[in-house]
């Protein structure tokens, strides 16, 4: 299964989907994953990086009746997580707590500290405020956006404001990502397009007309420009300014692109993984993003850098979860459908300064 | 004797000392011929004699004997000097006595002659006052005469302005113009002194006969036949009559010039028209342009010989005759440009510089001052470089029209091959055109205007168009398949947006037209340009790389590829969108038993068929795929592991256990990993397969999306147990498809609350129904 592989393995024992950093844990690089089993009995994984960083630790494994289709790490807390769940077909979104003495228990069961009710329509996933200490969620479901207030010691949470323009129409909302630079502004996928969402008012402000767009990240480093990652045509870097036409085209996946996470320290750093199982390192400087694509015009495009700085291609299936470290930025975890979560060092990529 | 002598002369010589000295007090004349004879005694003979020490002296000095000869000699001397006084004294005397006797004569002589001079004075009087008598009285005769005289002249001159009409008529008769004016002017004065009064009658019939003179003379200025010397001495003359409007003649006929300048254009402007017709009609445009060329140059030296006359006429009218002419050079050159917009035939464009050039020569033997052929050139230049640049546009004008009628027609007729057709076209477009311009540019090189030393820089021009051209032409692909959208994009958008909607066959037409670019127009060209506009100026490096054929292969290589991936996308993307409709659309847990096999299978089908058509016209076949098949030891061990699983899947009903099981199996499978993004070759095989496996890829991760109860699942089992039929048909890498279809079956049981498969009776049942309805 490792096949010459360069990164440290670990192996899930249903299929997954999803894998989180956990941006709270401030000592060790840890990450958390749950499976995504239909039938089975479906675990949750915390997963922490040896300290000599060529082994994976299995910290905990928790139980989890539903099948897993978003997770993700509360940024103050290390123990508490949020998951959208589903089974058959019902679906829902709560906040966990792992419990403290999870070490000594055999099966130890996680807390719920809050449930994520009122969803109508089919929920997608759920936000974290962007940094810091503040219980605000975001959760995403095909129609509305909700903005939840979270109180951990009254284990409740509440809705603080819900989007309305559900009424006459759909806009089969199926992800987002929450603006690290404007934390009033979140960024929902759909079908057509990628809205933008201003929390005060719950109303849409702009929007990026581009189909099929499968996961969007802001760059932490930088303010106005967003990734996205698309079905056919890969992955596109955005300035919100000018949201007409992409600034830079990332071409390398033969398949859709699924993931796209910037890297939390490293400017331009971007991964991305798709269908193709392959994840794929980029560096697009989008601080002279317009000079190059004015001067792209003179220069033939050989004479262009490629971006691609690596391609990981040694998964089996289909990658649809990534995360950087926040710990140790030049660390990332990934996770192939077969439920294999494969951690790789960039240190070797690392752009020179 | 002789000793007589001696003292004669001495004595006749003393005798003259002492009269001079006598006469003359100055002792330096004195005789001083003795100072040796008598050293100290010659003093005797000075003024400053004193007689004492004389004595002394001589008393010293000589003794007796010499006293007593002294004493002799002194008497004699003094002897003789009293004789010789005596003379003086009578001599003076006599002298006197005849002066007196003289004087005495002359006293008496002049009394008598102031009678005389009396007489002489009173005669002179009588003579004058006789004169004076003749003189008063002819005077008043004198008088009458002058009088007459003036009368006379006067007479005359009145004759001569009374004659004035008649002898100017004379003149009008003669065509003695010039004597005429001179008549004229001369009586110009009297006219104006009594032409109120006396002369009224003749001043109006001279003024009359001017007044013709005039016109004749105006007449003569502006008729064309006349001879210049002729015109310009009716100028002259006109001036010298100070005829007041002269200058607004100047003005008129400069108007006239002016006129005849528009008239050149218009003509001009007409030939050029007749010249594009004409040879567009027949193709030898050197005979149709030779003619109306003709008659624009009898027009341009009829100017030029206007301009000439002006310039004899009205000598202080260099520069407005320069700026006139140099204003029909900018037009004909601005004409020139625009016909060079809308682009004609290089014989037509050499036509008209070449009459330019010619227009230019005559004009510049009249004027030159004017620097025409400099200013030309300059403009001649400038043309030939729109030219060029035109050209080039238009070449890729051209080409961008045969490929755009692509999507036009084969909505209208459904032709065999549209698209093949329009490939040729293309290629035909893009290298014929070429050559063509390159041709039409040999020509150009060929054409030695006016000696303008524009070879190199044509060959620059003509490099620099080649790589521009090739550089626009690619970006022109990339746009027309909607690939490079023009970052200010508003209505652009939505127009490329239209094309990669309409026609992603036009895009699998640029790919191929990019390989033919990158294989063999380029050559061509490379070897035509390397054959005539080889060696430019050095400046061809300093503004920009010449032609670099190289990079244009390598831009056009990417551009196919970038293109071919292009389509496959497009194709894909059409697909995709049907696929996700089908999954996203119904309500997978309340799924129906399955009943037929699903429309979205036909859909899929269809589109694939469509691809295939496209790809077999315009792609080559693929030879090298089986071969690869064949060596690819993945597939069998793939295939294999298939019909294991197919074996499983029937036989085994208890889901639990046969999940553990598949998780094995896929496990095994994974051990040889089937590669499914193979790179896509150029040729039909691989772009259909490329589009089929990327739909089937997309199949697996909707299905993945989803949950299913156990009809859904019948039904994707259904489905795909068709496709896999069909798709053998059509595809080659039968294995990555085997096995992609297996990973949907593999992803929908797993996402199936109750994956319980068809019976296989029932799915052939199914099968061949749909089958038997086809053929219907």
């Amino acid at each position: 299964m490792q096949g010459g592989s360069t990164g440290i393995g670990y192996g899930l024992k249903y299929q997954a989907r999803c894998i989180s950093d956990v941006k709270a844990d401030t000592d060790h690089t840890s990450f958390i994953t749950g499976t995504l089993s239909l039938r089975e009995e479906n675990e949750v994984h915390l997963l922490r990086l040896s300290a000599g960083g060529t082994e994976l630790i299995c910290e905990g494994l928790f139980s989890h009746p539903e099948e897993i289709w978003n997770l993700s790490s509360c940024p103050f807390d290390q123990r508490v997580f949020s998951t959208v769940f589903s089974s058959g077909e019902s679906f829902g979104a709560a906040v966990w707590q792992i419990p403290e003495l999870y070490g000594q228990l055999n099966s130890p069961q996680l807390e719920r500290i809050a449930s994520l009710d009122g969803h109508v329509g089919k929920l997608n996933c759920v936000l974290w405020w962007p940094s810091g200490r503040n219980d605000k969620l975001i959760s995403i479901d095909q129609e509305n956006i909700f903005l939840w207030s979270l109180d951990c010691s009254r284990q409740a949470a509440q809705v603080e404001v819900q989007s309305k323009e559900s009424a006459g129409m759909l806009h089969y909302l199926s992800g987002g990502a929450w603006d690290p630079h404007d934390v009033n502004a979140v960024a929902a996928t759909c079908e057509s397009s990628v809205q933008f969402w201003d929390l005060r008012a719950m109303k849409k402000t702009n929007s990026i007309e581009r189909g099929h767009v499968r996961n969007v990240d802001y760059d932490t480093r930088k303010k106005h420009i967003l990734v996205t990652a698309e079905d056919e045509s890969g992955i596109h870097i955005w300035d919100l300014r000018m949201p007409k036409v992409p600034i830079k085209e990332l071409r390398g996946h033969s398949h859709w692109a699924w993931a796209v996470a910037c890297n939390p320290e490293y400017d331009g750093l971007i991964l991305s993984g798709g269908t193709d199982s392959t994840v794929n390192l980029w560096y697009a400087s989008t601080t002279t993003s317009d000079e190059l694509t004015s001067e792209s015009v003179f220069k033939s495009p050989t004479q262009e850098l490629d971006p691609l700085l690596n391609s990981f291609s040694d998964y089996d299936d289909s990658v649809y979860g990534l995360a950087w470290s926040s710990e140790e930025p030049w660390i990332f975890a990934s996770l192939s459908y077969d439920g294999r979560v494969v951690v790789e060092s960039i240190k070797a990529y690392l752009p020179k300064k | 004797m002789g000793e007589d002598d001696m003292p004669m002369d001495d004595k006749a010589k003393r005798m003259r000392d002492l009269l001079s000295s006598f006469y003359s007090p100055d002792p330096s004349v004195t005789n001083t011929n003795n100072p040796f004879k008598f050293a100290t005694l010659d003093v005797i003979n000075t003024t400053s004699f004193d007689a004492d020490q004389y004595m002394n002296l001589l008393v010293q000095r000589s003794n007796l004997e010499g006293l007593l000869q002294k004493h002799v000699e002194m008497a004699a001397e003094i002897k003789n000097l009293d004789t010789d006084l005596q003379m003086l004294v009578y001599e003076n005397y006599n002298k006197f006595i005849s002066a007196t006797d003289t004087i005495k004569r002359m006293k008496t002589n002049i009394v008598g002659m102031e009678a005389n001079m009396e007489q002489l004075l009173d005669k002179i009087m009588t003579v004058q006052s006789r004169s004076d008598g003749v003189n008063t009285s002819l005077f008043e005769k004198r008088e009458h005469i002058e009088k007459l005289h003036r009368t006379r002249n006067l007479l005359r001159k009145v004759q001569f302005i009374y004659d004035l009409p008649a002898r100017l008529g004379k003149c009008i008769k003669s065509e003695a113009y010039a004597d005429a004016v001179r008549f004229y002017i001369g009586a110009m004065p009297i006219f104006k002194a009594y032409g109120d009064s006396s002369f009224q009658d003749c001043k109006r019939a001279s003024e009359e006969a001017m007044d013709t003179i005039i016109k004749n003379l105006q007449g003569k200025l502006f008729s064309d036949s006349e001879s210049i010397q002729a015109r310009a001495e009716a100028a002259v003359l006109l001036k010298q009559l100070d005829f007041p409007q002269v200058d607004s003649l100047k003005a008129k006929l400069f108007e006239k010039l002016e006129q005849s300048l528009d008239g050149l254009q218009l003509t001009h402007e007409e030939i050029a028209n007749v010249t594009v017709e004409s040879s567009n009609l027949s193709e030898q445009g050197n005979n149709t342009e030779s003619i109306p060329g003709s008659a624009h140059g009898a027009l341009v030296s009829e100017f030029a010989e206007a301009v000439r006359a002006y310039q004899v006429i009205f000598p202080d009218s260099e520069k407005q005759l320069i700026k006139l002419s140099q204003d029909l050079i900018t037009k004909h050159f601005e004409i020139t440009s625009d016909y060079i917009k809308k682009w004609i035939p290089i014989a037509n464009f050499l036509g008209v510089l070449r009459i330019i050039w010619k227009d230019v020569l005559l004009i510049d033997k009249v004027l030159h001052e004017a620097l025409l052929p400099d200013y030309s050139s300059k403009a001649s230049r400038i043309a030939v470089r729109q030219y060029i640049k035109s050209t080039f546009s238009h070449l890729l004008h051209d080409i961008s029209d045969a490929l755009t009628n692509v999507h036009i027609k084969p909505k209208g007729e459904v032709d065999e091959h549209p698209l093949v057709v329009f490939l040729e076209a293309g290629k035909s477009s893009v290298l014929q055109g070429s050559v063509n311009v390159l041709l039409d540019f040999r020509q150009l090189l060929k054409e030695n205007l006016g000696g303008l030393q524009l070879s190199d820089l044509i060959v620059d021009w003509v490099q620099e168009g080649f790589q521009e051209f090739f550089r626009a032409l690619h970006d022109q692909f990339l746009l027309l398949s909607g690939k490079n959208k023009p970052a200010i994009q508003d209505e652009n958008s939505t127009n490329s947006m239209q094309v990669e909607k309409a026609v992603p066959g036009l895009v699998l037409v640029l790919a191929q037209l990019s390989i033919f670019i990158e294989q063999t127009a380029i050559s061509r060209i490379t070897e035509e340009i390397a054959a005539y506009f080889s060696g430019g100026g050095g400046g061809a490096h300093e503004n920009g790389p010449a032609f670099v054929p190289g990079e244009i292969c390598r831009t056009f290589h990417s551009a196919s590829e970038i293109l071919l991936q292009h389509y496959i996308n497009m194709r894909t993307q059409k697909i995709t969108v049907l696929l996700r409709k089908r999954f996203t659309a119904p309500n997978w847990f309340k799924h129906k038993e399955p009943r037929e096999v699903h429309m979205f299978v036909d859909l899929f089908l269809q589109e694939l068929e469509a691809i295939g058509t496209e790809a077999k016209q315009i792609l080559p076949h693929g030879v090298l795929r089986k071969h690869r098949r064949s060596e690819s030891n993945g597939s069998s061990a793939s295939s294999r592991s298939n019909s294991l699983r197919d074996d499983k899947m029937s036989r085994s009903n208890t889901h639990r256990a046969r999940s553990q099981l598949l998780e094995k199996h896929l496990a095994k499978l994974f051990k040889q990993k089937v590669e499914i993004f193979t790179k896509t070759e150029y040729n039909q095989e691989s772009v259909v397969t490329t589009v089929v496996k990327l739909c089937l890829k997309s199949l697996q991760e909707f299905v993945r999306l989803q949950t299913f109860n156990r009809s859904g699942f019948q039904q994707i089992q259904l489905d795909v147990q068709f496709l896999r039929a069909s798709l053998k048909e059509i595809v080659e890498d039968e294995a990555a498809i085997d096995f992609l279809l297996d990973e949907v079956i593999v992803g929908a049981s797993e996402r199936c609350l109750d994956p319980i498969p068809l019976e296989p009776p029932i799915l052939d049942k199914l099968i061949q129904a749909k089958l038997a309805k086809e053929k219907e």
